[in-house]
């Protein structure tokens, strides 16, 4: 019982057919209440369709929807206890900030001094205070972001739904915004459901995270989950940068396998995924850059995988600065993380490196020619 | 409004423009009514003579507003009304004076002709020479309204909604005889003619309530009386004897107060450019053969002599049917109409309208 | 130096882009206008200036009437046009896509195919004692005898209304069409009714399309001549009527001009009140 309460959305079996391809293919979720819940996924898998049937604006081709327990299947988007932020705000140009807060207010027939109130109080918790009677044109991208939520916020709805709201701002007010979100959803208690196409907005944000494809959620998990432990191809090419290898397996002991990559590698690898993998079979396997110990000396210790490398380029980007390097014999090309160490202060291109990891950070998918999804 | 002012302008641009284009292959322009010049006799006109002949219909009220808009410029040969010459003339100046030698006078009726001359001197100058002729009364549906014989019968009871005439000038000079008066005694007499009219204008007013609506164009007129939502209207004779052919019920009728009789002529606009052709236009629809065309297609006879053996024998008989000897006899001519006239007509004819 | 030649050529294209336009300003409309301000105020008797055909038309209430008469039933077409056009251009704007929408405007302009008059006949055609409406209405039994729809104010007001339509859908299809999606959207998210989303977010933002639309409308139902001098009744009385008869039946050229010259000024005045009453600045509409 206690359980029940305290879970906001329920989606059961929601799908959406359009006349020539399935938008939406069966998902089921549920998000509890207070959370951050992204969903993730590249253009075209279906997150908007998805959203729009939360907020209303499309009909569920079947399967069921919950807010609080209540099938919200019958309910129009002007009576649901759902708001949206949309992609481009939608902050009425013919209103003002005032009247764009209180549009919502007005239609609940909230008295007028209460709105007032509310408004002033909305504006003040978004750091926005005293900007009532401006246009919405005399705001900055960031504070016309503040305004679409607190637009929302003041109504105190169950469910907040963002339509990649960031999306149209320029990358230093996007980090800030980032931030900002998250405050602002923590001193709401507001539950989120936010989409995005951008992996490091749903890293930083969010409680759960889910990662859609084609119409389906791949996983469901916490950003760090997602990040660590994907559950398929798809995810693990789509959280966060990996270096990335076809190959086939060579043999099999316990959850350890041993790939020879297209390119001529061979690695050990960690098996991952639901699906049973036996020799011979075609992977695909995974290893972030950030996994991958960088020496300017051969290692005294052996691990389980080891490569001697030049360096083709370096990437430079401060932190998160990137070492191209080309393995001596095959020619594969691997990127991994440029440690911010004095002894490679003065690393030059044509340099040798030693590369080391192991096989607990090589990730290896059985390789369906449908998880091809990728960065 | 814009419209309007425009227009003069254009008037002139486009008449800039034909006269350069006239230098290549002989043109007239001839300003008339619908039906003065068909088809087929501008064909025969161009194979005898090679000229084109280019044809814009109009009224009178028109014709003098375009000849004063370019100052008598645009056109080679115009219509207007014998009655309209002289005060236009005199007023505009948009005329000029007719070479008679030029004309052949022996195709025209000789009394017309003379009447016409008359009527058109100007300072010892003639003006204009006679084409065609006919006269408003009554287009009477004899089936439903044979008791209508008079203008003023219009006004009758029974006759509510059923009824049409034009709010123009020869309504209430047709008005003004059926109740007795004599407008054209009292054209000289301005204080004689605005009570006339006054007294007509209420008349008209009282009668309104009769009339199913007033009809601007002749296509309006037909329609109404043919589908028979009218059945009795003050209007040219032409239409009435046009009506005839396809309903024997209808047809004109000379009222007995008189048809209002008028002649329709040929004068050259002050600017004419092709004076010779209009000469020789004049000499060829004047011929008896040629006449009879034109009585056929516009509806009303000519006056040129001899065409009435040329002319079907159903007009003639529509004709005599209209008119008894009578009747002829008793066509009120117009006479010229003196300038300023026409303002005080209007007054009344908007406060008709308006009440 | 050749930084100075490329000025003056840039100078001398420059005139010679604006030189239609300034001989058009000119001659079609400054110097007929002028003609006609020098017309109205002239005797032409004496050959002296005079306020009398100004007077007149203030004096001599036939005029003035029905200059108000052709104001108001002007207005009253403006309002009943946007009121059938708006849900037309929405439904256009709005609610139709690709090939449909292309399909419906163009159904909106198929009546200009043909001129003014005679879609003016067909009107008549359709309406009169003994036209179709009438002889159907009859033969249905809806109605034992013929039916006159023709000759009232009625029937004028429909031949306005027919004829402004595409005038005041073309701008109102444009302004809506610039209207996002998702302001509707957030619109009802929000909680709105059809009724708060028309009257807050789409009727605001549609507001310059609906002022230019009812201005061009205004402006041609005032000036327009066919329409109510063919479907009008006997009483109908329209001022360009007025204008017509004096400068063709009368002759009266000097108050023709002081009347078109005050229909000028007074439907600029019309329509300058509008604007008010409306919040609108004419520059914003028309930019």
């Amino acid at each position: 019982m206690s359980k029940e309460t305290t879970i906001d959305l329920a989606c059961e079996n929601i799908c959406k057919h359009f006349s020539d391809f399935t938008a939406v293919d069966n998902i089921s979720f549920t998000i509890p209440k207070g959370s951050f819940f992204s969903i993730l996924g590249p253009s075209g898998c279906g997150k908007t369709t998805l959203l729009r049937m939360l907020a209303g604006f499309e009909q569920p081709s079947s399967g069921d929807l919950l807010i609080k327990q209540q099938s919200m299947l019958d309910v129009p988007p002007n009576k649901r206890p759902v708001n949206m932020v949309f992609q481009h705000l939608a902050l009425f140009p013919t209103m003002n900030i005032e009247e764009n807060i209180g549009y919502g207010l007005r239609r609940q027939s909230v008295p007028k001094s209460e709105i007032a109130e509310r408004v002033a109080a909305v504006l003040e918790r978004v750091g926005l205070a005293g900007s009532g009677k401006k246009r919405v044109e005399q705001l900055s991208g960031g504070q016309r972001q503040r305004i679409a939520l607190a637009r929302c916020l003041v109504l105190n709805p169950t469910l907040l739904l963002l339509d990649e709201p960031l999306g149209a701002l320029d990358l230093k007010l996007r980090e800030q915004m980032k931030i900002e979100l998250k405050l602002l959803q923590k001193e709401f208690g507001t539950t989120f459901v936010y989409i995005t196409h951008d992996q490091s907005e749903a890293l930083v944000m969010s409680d759960q995270i889910a990662v859609m494809n084609k119409g389906k959620f791949e996983q469901v998990g916490t950003p760090h989950q997602l990040y660590y432990q994907p559950e398929t191809a798809f995810v693990a090419g789509f959280v966060g940068d990996s270096n990335r290898w076809q190959g086939t397996v060579e043999s099999i002991a316990s959850s350890t396998v041993l790939v020879n990559t297209n390119d001529g590698l061979s690695f050990k690898a960690k098996v991952m995924g639901d699906k049973a993998i036996s020799a011979g079979n075609s992977v695909e396997i995974f290893v972030r850059p950030e996994a991958i110990n960088v020496s300017r000396t051969v290692p005294s210790e052996e691990t389980d995988n080891q490569l001697v490398c030049q360096v083709e380029t370096i990437l430079f980007d401060g932190a998160k600065s990137q070492i191209i390097a080309v393995e001596k014999e095959s020619g594969g090309k691997i990127t991994v993380t440029l440690p911010q160490t004095s002894d490679f202060a003065n690393l030059q291109n044509y340099d040798t490196i030693y590369l080391n990891w192991s096989a607990e950070q090589t990730l290896c998918f059985l390789d369906n020619a449908e998880s091809n999804g990728g960065v | 409004m814009k419209k309007l002012n425009t227009l003069s302008l254009a008037i002139v641009l486009a008449s800039g423009l034909i006269a350069t284009s006239a230098q290549a292959a002989e043109e007239l322009r001839l300003l008339t009514w619908g039906g003065y010049a068909p088809k087929e006799v501008i064909d025969l006109f161009e194979k005898e003579t090679g000229i084109i002949v280019k044809v814009t219909k109009s009224n009178n009220e028109e014709m003098i507003s375009k000849l004063k808009a370019t100052r008598g410029a645009g056109f080679d040969l115009a219509q207007p009304s014998q009655d309209r010459v002289a005060s236009a003339q005199k007023a505009f100046k948009i005329y000029k004076p007719m070479d008679l030698s030029k004309i052949n006078d022996s195709q025209f009726i000789a009394s017309m002709l003379a009447a016409t001359k008359g009527q058109s001197t100007v300072d010892g100058e003639v003006y204009a020479v006679p084409h065609v002729w006919g006269s408003s009364g009554l287009i009477v549906n004899r089936a439903t309204s044979a008791d209508i014989t008079d203008y003023t019968d219009l006004c009758k009871p029974a006759y509510a909604g059923k009824v049409t005439y034009r709010l123009k000038r020869p309504t209430l000079i047709a008005f003004a005889f059926a109740m007795g008066e004599d407008p054209f005694a009292a054209y000289s007499d301005v204080e004689k003619y605005t009570q006339i009219m006054e007294k007509v204008g209420a008349k008209l007013t009282e009668c309104k309530a009769n009339v199913k609506a007033y009809w601007s164009g002749g296509d309006a007129l037909l329609s109404l009386m043919r589908s028979g939502e009218t059945t009795a209207a003050m209007a040219w004779d032409a239409g009435g004897w046009k009506l005839n052919r396809d309903n024997a019920d209808i047809t004109f009728v000379a009222p007995k107060s008189g048809a209002l009789g008028w002649i329709d002529t040929f004068v050259l606009p002050r600017k004419t450019k092709n004076e010779e052709g209009a000469y020789k236009w004049i000499n060829f629809v004047m011929r008896p053969d040629i006449a009879a065309k034109i009585t056929a297609a516009a509806g009303n006879f000519t006056a040129s002599k001899g065409s009435d053996d040329f002319v079907d024998a159903k007009a003639k008989a529509q004709y005599q049917e209209s008119f008894s000897a009578k009747d002829i006899d008793n066509i009120k001519w117009y006479p010229p109409v003196p300038a300023g006239l026409e303002k005080i007509e209007g007054k009344i004819l908007d406060r008709v309208k308006a009440s | 130096m050749s930084s100075l030649r490329t000025t003056s050529t840039f100078k001398l294209g420059m005139w010679l882009l604006l030189a239609p336009l300034c001989l058009w300003l000119v001659l079609l409309i400054i110097l007929p206008h002028l003609e006609l301000l020098v017309f109205s105020f002239t005797d032409p008797e004496k050959d002296s200036f005079t306020f009398g055909f100004y007077q007149e038309f203030f004096l001599e209430p036939l005029y003035w009437r029905t200059f108000v008469r052709t104001a108001v039933m002007s207005i009253m077409a403006t309002i009943l046009t946007l009121l059938i056009a708006f849900p037309v251009a929405f439904y256009i704007a709005k609610m139709l896509k690709g090939r449909s929408k292309g399909i419906v405007f163009a159904m909106c302009l198929i009546p200009f195919w043909v001129s003014e008059l005679v879609r003016t006949f067909g009107w008549m055609i359709l309406l009169r004692e003994s036209g179709v409406i009438s002889n159907f209405l009859q033969w249905s039994g809806l109605s034992d005898g013929p039916v006159e729809l023709l000759y009232t104010d009625a029937t004028i007001m429909l031949g306005l209304v027919y004829t402004s339509m595409l005038f005041m859908v073309v701008p109102l299809v444009s302004t809506l069409d610039s209207l996002d999606d998702s302001y509707i959207e957030a619109g009802y998210d929000l909680g709105g009714t059809n009724w708060n989303v028309l009257r807050e977010i789409v009727i605001p933002h549609a507001v310059p399309g609906i002022v230019s639309g009812c201005i061009i409308v205004f402006m041609l139902s005032l000036g327009n001549y066919l329409t109510p001098v063919l479907l009008g009744g006997k009483d109908s009385l329209w001022f360009t009527e007025q204008i017509y008869t004096q400068f063709i039946t009368r002759f009266n050229w000097e108050q023709g001009s002081a009347f078109g010259l005050l229909l000028l000024l007074l439907s600029s005045l019309i329509v300058w009140a509008g604007l008010k009453i409306s919040g609108q600045s004419f520059a914003k509409t028309m930019g």
